[in-house]
Order: structure tokens, then sequence, then C-alpha cells
């Protein structure tokens, strides 16, 4: 060879599949951990919600960058099957006869997670069985089926009726229990958040890197090739369809916990898409994406909350007498998401995974890149 | 060669589009052990039909085998899905190189290698002994390697599956003549020394007649011509139409061009 290859290279296959391949990397993922583990310290509760809801929309949107992102099975109902997560866990919390070991163990939250990762799966397959026949736009139909039945349907007209208790479910604040940790401040919920965040995500991404997520990529390139390698196409599809519904059923029973009730408004169509937006801004096909697309979306939004306020509150000062201008400012929130959209899909369509990728190609280059300037 | 010798076995297969249009109208087409069969044709002959029939794709483009059978060591398969028929071990190599684009080349070999995850190493390996390009991009998206190594890596992919029968469509396809020719000879090189049995499809007659030792001439969805290479590069018609050599050479005038198409009527 007439040049010396630079970098960092592999001699074996193991060091090759590495989490943590090197020290710089080791040293990187260790200063991430620390930060999460005294953010509650430095941040007040208010932005400490941000940092929860945050996972809560990266555990949900893990479903829709596995079927979009990975699958290329496009879904805008992913909402429905948080919804039934988060339906399955109250309704578990509140009328399963729980024996008394099991309450004061904290043992019936973590069962019930599990049961609506279950349910929630088992429905969003239900809601996958038209992938087998159709892609595409078709397919965006009959996810879009899901919700509307879900939602409004099911959920609505039928579950929320049980016991007579109107909509919403409120669950009794030493139900969410965690073995000995009973979930009732934010900082607790903000590091319960962490923690199934980062087992999900690690869930995730050993999926996506061993034959079941390569059948899905491949399937995604290219399906016909695929299934000439032997991959059966339907069964890897369900099977996609079930691990999205699973997380998005174990981020509605973690939302719960936030929220202490369900109530269908928090599954409107609108998170649906929401979701899509984040893996869009973050980037298709990306589990780093994700991440940085929820937390985009939540920070932004907060902001402009924030600015909202202000806003109003000093139009207030100024003139009472205008205070009816500030409801006009509430929609902005939606208006700015749908703006962000449009503003990446046109500036940055490989999203901000893809402008990271960017900077750490740049930073691992410098100062020698060879850009040819 | 003894009738037993035979792994695949097209018995006079009928194969309708969208259940109007008639593609191939009786085809029968025999591999056998350790052999390269090569299938040769114009456009639209039905050569890569035929491919799509044996090993189940024609349901993606709503087609049917309405007549006929196909038996892979001694097991009719006609009707087997495709995912089926890939787990008795025939990988067809699509025409168009078709990697899946965001898998490293490494990860496509891995894919390969779907339905017999066991012993990954060794046949990585092995690949990268075949295809020494492989391994020096194996870490590159596929998407982003030249032609001929996603051509390669195509071929290294269905070698990954460990196949009993390898079905090549034009791997020559949109590559340059020198990369062609070394594909070639890694093609004639997995037949010899890893006794893949290989029933290939190509434009490039010449090419085809050197590789493979028995060869087949579609027309209009039927077989015209069946015959060792050495007889067929003979063939005055094979010469005149697929070889371009005639005994006159040079130019054709228009009273040859009349003659050329009298012939190929009578060969259909």
């Amino acid at each position: 060879m007439s040049y010396l290859p630079c970098g960092t290279y592999f001699e074996s296959y193991a060091d090759d599949h590495k989490w943590w391949r090197t020290s710089f990397i080791q040293g990187k993922m260790i200063f991430m951990l620390v930060v999460l583990a005294i953010l509650p310290y430095v941040v007040d509760s208010q932005w400490l919600s941000v940092a929860y809801t945050i996972n809560y929309y990266i555990l949900a949107g893990l479903g829709v960058q596995l079927l979009i992102g990975y699958c290329g099975q496009i879904t805008l109902g992913h909402a429905a099957f948080v919804a039934v997560g988060g339906y399955t866990c109250a309704m578990m919390l509140l009328l399963v006869p729980w024996p008394q070991f099991m309450v004061d163990g904290g043992l019936a939250y973590p069962v019930t997670i599990v049961c609506a990762g279950l349910l929630a799966g088992a429905w969003s397959v239900l809601f996958g069985l038209p992938s087998a026949r159709v892609k595409g736009f078709y397919l965006i139909m009959t996810t879009m089926a899901a919700q509307w039945i879900t939602v409004p349907l099911v959920i609505t007209q039928y579950v929320a009726q049980i016991g007579g208790r109107g909509q919403a479910f409120a669950i009794p604040p030493d139900m969410i229990k965690i073995g000995p940790w009973v979930i009732d401040t934010d900082t607790k919920i903000y590091y319960f958040s962490v923690v199934l965040v980062g087992i999900c995500l690690l869930a995730m991404g050993n999926m996506v890197r061993s034959k079941l997520g390569r059948a899905w990529i491949a399937i995604r390139d290219n399906d016909i090739a695929a299934e000439t390698m032997g991959v059966n196409i339907v069964v890897y599809k369900l099977i996609a369809f079930w691990v999205a519904g699973f997380f998005a059923g174990v981020a509605g029973a973690f939302y719960l916990s936030a929220l202490f009730f369900v109530s269908p408004e928090h599954y409107e169509w609108f998170f649906s898409l929401l979701w899509v937006g984040i893996i869009l801004i973050g980037g298709v096909g990306s589990i780093q994406g994700l991440v940085f697309g929820a937390a985009f979306v939540v920070i932004v939004f907060k902001l402009l909350e924030i600015a909202v306020m202000s806003a109003s509150s000093a139009l207030m000062a100024i003139n009472p007498e205008l205070g009816w201008m500030t409801t006009k400012f509430i929609f902005f929130k939606e208006a700015s998401f749908g703006l962000a959209i449009i503003l990446f899909l046109i500036y940055e369509p490989n999203g901000l995974s893809y402008r990271y990728w960017q900077l750490k190609n740049y930073f691992n280059l410098w100062p020698f890149s060879y850009t040819g300037k | 060669m003894a009738e037993n010798n035979k792994i695949l076995k097209i018995n006079n297969i009928e194969v309708r589009y969208h259940e109007v249009i008639l593609v191939l109208k009786g085809v029968s087409i025999e591999v056998p052990e350790g052999g390269i069969v090569a299938l040769l044709g114009a456009n639209g002959a039905g050569k890569s039909t035929t491919l799509k029939a044996v090993s189940g794709l024609l349901g993606h483009e709503d087609g049917d085998i309405t007549d006929g059978s196909i038996e892979f060591l001694g097991e009719k398969i006609h009707r087997l899905p495709a995912e089926q028929i890939s787990k008795r071990g025939i990988f067809q190599i699509i025409e168009g190189r078709r990697v899946f684009d965001h898998l490293t080349v490494e990860e496509n070999l891995l894919v390969g290698a779907h339905l017999r995850p066991s012993g990954l190493k060794e046949r990585l390996e092995t690949v990268y002994h075949y295809f020494p390009r492989l391994r020096e991009r194996r870490t590159v998206m596929a998407g982003f390697v030249s032609g001929g190594e996603q051509q390669m890596c195509v071929i290294g992919r269905a070698m990954m599956a460990l196949p009993k029968l390898m079905l090549l469509d034009e791997p020559s396809m949109g590559l340059a003549p020198l990369l062609i020719k070394e594909i070639f000879e890694i093609i004639q090189r997995l037949n010899r020394e890893e006794r893949i049995p290989i029933l290939l499809v190509e434009q490039n007659v010449k090419l085809a007649l050197t590789v493979a030792p028995h060869a087949y001439v579609m027309e209009n969805g039927r077989i015209v011509m069946d015959d060792t290479s050495e007889k067929l590069k003979e063939n005055p018609d094979i010469r005149d139409f697929y070889l371009g050599l005639t005994d006159v050479g040079g130019r054709k005038s228009f009273r040859e061009v009349k003659h050329y198409k009298r012939r190929k009527r009578w060969l259909a």
C-alpha cells in the first residue's frame, strides 16, 4: 500500500462489535451518565419534568423509529399503542385484587408495566397484519385506523366506562411503587425514566445490530432481495410491530407514574404525528436521532411556552384590556412544530443525527481533514 | 449424463403474468450437480422470469406458474413461497445489484447467513478469500461502494448462505469489461472449488459460453436451442444473432437484414 491508513482499526470481530470501542467513547459515555445522574441537583423541578417528558417521548418514539426508521413500515397511529399500555397499567393497578405482599413489596407496578408492554405488543401486531399485503401510503391508512379504532372508540366508549368512573382513571399514589421506592417526586420520576430509557435503548441497540435488526433493515432497503436471502418478510414485519408495540406499552405505563391518572386526551392523534415528527427531526433510522429529536422538540416547546407566557404577562402589564390576545398565542406550539418539520425537511433532511455524525467526523480528522480545500 | 445427477429440473413450465400475459410457453431446463448452465437470449425472452419462477419471486409481479413443475433435489418446489425455497438452498442473485444500501458490506454478507447463522467467521473469511476487495470495504455502507464491489457483495451474500444452487441474473449488467472478466473468473472458481451449481442468465453470450459448458437459448418464452457451449459456438445462427460473427463480416446490407429476420422467424 502506498499510503499509511490512520484512525482506529480493529483486529477482531469481537472488537468490531463492542459497545464502547475506544477510550474516548468510553469517557464520553461516562461523562454523559454523570450528567444524567447529577441533573436533578442542578435544575429545578420545571426542567426536570422537561427531562422526563423527553424520556417519555424517547420511549414512545422508539417503536416509531423501529417501524419507520428500521423496518420501513410507516405508522401514524402509535399513540394508540401507548394508550393501550397506559390503560392496561391503570386498569390492572385498580381492578386486579393484588395480594398485600405485592403491594407492599412494590411488585404490582413492575408487573403491570410488563403486562402493558405485552398487551400493547399484541394490539400492535393486530394492526400490523395488513402490512403483509400493503406497503407505503396504504399502510399509513391502516395504522391510522389503529388510532381511530383504539382511542376514540374502544378506550373512550368502552374501557373508560368500566366501573362507571367516567373517562379518567386516577391511581392511588402509593400504588406507583417499585420495590421499596414510591415514585412520587419529580426527581424519582426522572431517575425511573432514565433507567427505563437506558434499558430500552440498550435492548433496541442490540436488536438492530443482531440478525433481527439486519433482517428489518434488509426488508426496508430491498424487500425482494431480503426474501431471496430467506428472510420471512411477514414474520419479521410482525415482530417489528410487536416490539414497537411493546416499547409503546412501556412508555404508556411509565407516563402513568408522572401523571397519576389516564385519560383519552393524552393519546390523541397529534401525539402519533408528533412522534413521527420527532424522528424526522432527529434522523430516520438512528437511535441517536430519536434522542436528539425528542430533546429538540420538548425543549423547543418548553421555550416557546415560556416565551408565550412572558409575552402575555408583559402584555397584561402594559394594558389589561389586551389580555384576550394572549389566548391567540396558545396554538403557537403546534404551529411551530409544523414549521420545524418543514424547515428540517428542507434544510436538514437527514436529521440532527446526521449533523452530529458530520461533527464527529470533522473532529476525528481535525486538524488534518482532507476536504480538498 | 445420468438422470439422477440433475439437481434442478424445470419441467415444461408455463408462466402467466396478471393471469393473461403468457410469458413462458413451456420451458424445460436441467441443471446438473456441480455444473454451470447458461441461459441466453434477447431482452424479453423470459430468462429472468424463468429464474423468478425457480426462486418463487413471481408473486411480487403478480405472476403464476400455470402449468408444469419445478423439481429441486427430487422435491417439487414450484408452489412454495420464496423463503421456503431459499431454505432448501436455492439463492437468487437478482439483477441490478440489490444490496441493502444502509447496511455495511459486512452486514450485507451477514444477512446472507440469515438462514444458517453458525460458523459466521469462517464463512466471512471464505468470502473475503474470493473477494479480497470486500475485506477492504467491509465497514463501508454498501450503498456507497462502487458498482463492481456491489456486485461482489451480492454474490458474496449468496455465498454466505451456503447455497445448493445459485441463480445468477446478469452479473455483468452495467459493469466495465475488465471488471466483468474478474467477476466471471470468480464465478468459475466458485463453481470449481466450492462445487456450487450455477444457473446463469446472461446477455453477454460470448463470455457466458466460455464460462458455462452447457447453455440454453431462449426466445419468445421458449427454449429454442440447447447444447454444449462448444457446439453452440459453432452454430451459424448463434454466431449470427448472438455473437455478431458473420462469415461475411462488416456491415450488413438491407438484404441481409431481411435474411436475418427470416432466419430468426424460422428459429422461433
